[in-house]
């Protein structure tokens, strides 16, 4: 494996598969029959995808040599707890290389996971945090970059019509306030609340593994099937382990992924018995209160805006010295998140 | 040896194991093993990680061994290896292997 990158080759070779590199991967590794390429794969943090192997090399120890080269990449980083995102057909190839399936989509994906026990251990810590609840168990999934007013507005009247609701914080290193914080001034901004829970999203909930076009401007048919993967782990797997019934969401006015996801979760949730409600975002002056509506008012130092979109504790947190480093990147860098 | 970080060291080839090890605070040892040898081997190898672990005074760690049908040698060098990893020693520690 010792060609310069042709990274050229590497995307005809995959293009011929029916795959292309995401914009999101950091990296990628072919394989070479003298000066052919054979196999590849890729790396997005900790998800292996764009996994190739052609035919006529099939049974030769290629995928193992590409998976096991990924995985040490991986090593070398740091990282331990890995997925693998891949077609249907190559589901046998990966349980043999010792991953777990954690959700299919059939015909399009299938999420596998190097830890049998991942998405077990994951839930487990869910429920050590809940008393049963004789009542309706509710759920919101959300991003809060920051938690704003629609935020609270969202989960107040979700709080009304549950017993309980449950809050996923999407745990992804993704946008410009930091997931420790944004996981905060959810704590702080439902604190009156007391039928509300705040829980990691984890790697199972909108993330790099469940639904990576969350984060990227993908075509649409490529987020129905994320969209697809995620919202079968939501409801196949973690509503379940909380008895969870419903989700709420807020009405999407503005962004084209999130409407898409919107879409397919009101198509499929209720075949897990899960009833959507579509909540219409709290207006202020005619307009929806958003995150991205703060993050410009931040942005063209507009305090009196900001004030006016957020609760005490994000006003207070963004005027802290803490803030001062995201402040400083909301206004240099031009990102959509 | 404190575990300090991830280590690994192998691969998924034939003949080769592929083991992980990771900070474990609180829980002690958890070893999770991947083998299609279970039944014949499965014990061996148990007590084959077990005792490089004691031997490396491992007392905290999560360690995941893929195995395929690696020779005791074999596993007892990457376990070794991925041990030194995670703990960020990069001299081996002689005073504790034999």
């Amino acid at each position: 494996m010792s060609y310069p990158p042709d990274r050229e080759s590497l995307e005809r070779f995959l293009g011929e598969r029916g795959l292309s590199l995401d914009p999101d991967i950091d990296y990628a590794v072919a394989c070479y029959d003298g000066a052919e390429i054979v196999g590849a794969g890729a790396l997005s943090g900790y998800v292996l995808k764009d996994i190739a192997v052609a035919v006529e090399a099939e049974g030769a120890g290629v995928a193992s040599a590409i998976v096991s080269h990924l995985l040490a990449e991986e090593g070398r980083r740091g990282l331990s707890h890995l997925f693998v995102f891949t077609r249907p057909a190559a589901e046998a190839t990966f349980v043999s290389l010792g991953f777990t399936v954690v959700a299919r989509v059939p015909q399009r994906v299938v999420l596998l996971e190097n830890r049998e026990e991942g998405i077990e251990q994951y839930i487990a810590a869910l429920g050590s945090e809940r008393t049963t609840v004789p009542g309706i168990s509710g759920s919101i999934v959300v991003n809060c970059n920051p938690f704003t007013l629609g935020h609270r507005y969202l989960i107040e009247t979700a709080a009304r019509e549950c017993e309980v609701v449950h809050v996923f914080v999407v745990d992804e290193e993704r946008s410009l306030f930091p997931a420790d914080v944004r996981f905060r001034l959810v704590q702080e901004g439902v604190a009156g609340l007391g039928n509300v829970e705040v829980h990691h999203g984890d790697k199972y909930i909108i993330s790099a593994a469940t639904f990576p076009s969350y984060f990227l401007k993908e075509p649409s048919e490529v987020v129905a099937t994320h969209a697809l993967l995620d919202l079968t782990i939501f409801g196949g797997r973690i509503a379940p382990a909380l008895g969870i019934t419903r989700r709420f969401v807020g009405e999407e006015p503005y962004c084209e992924v999130t409407g898409t996801y919107n879409q397919i979760m009101q198509q499929l949730l209720p075949d897990f018995g899960i009833e959507v409600t579509v909540i219409p975002r709290l207006e202020r002056e005619n307009a929806a209160i958003s995150a991205s509506t703060v993050r410009n008012a931040i942005r063209d130092d507009n305090l009196d805006l900001v004030r006016s979109l957020v609760p005490p504790s994000t006003y207070e947190f963004l005027i802290s010295e803490e803030a001062m480093p995201i402040v400083r990147r909301i206004k240099t860098v031009n990102s959509r998140h | 040896m404190k575990i300090e970080r991830t280590g690994m060291a192998g691969s998924l080839e034939s003949s080769d194991v592929l083991v992980t090890i990771d900070p474990n605070v609180g829980r002690g040892v958890e070893v999770v093993l991947k083998s299609i040898a279970e039944s014949r081997f499965g014990k061996q190898i148990r007590l084959l990680i077990e005792e490089t672990l004691s031997e490396l005074e491992v007392v905290e760690a999560r360690v995941q061994v893929e195995d395929r049908s690696a020779l005791d040698c074999t596993i007892k060098a990457r376990l070794v290896t991925a041990i030194h990893r995670a703990a960020k020693m990069s001299h081996p520690d002689w005073e504790h292997l034999s």
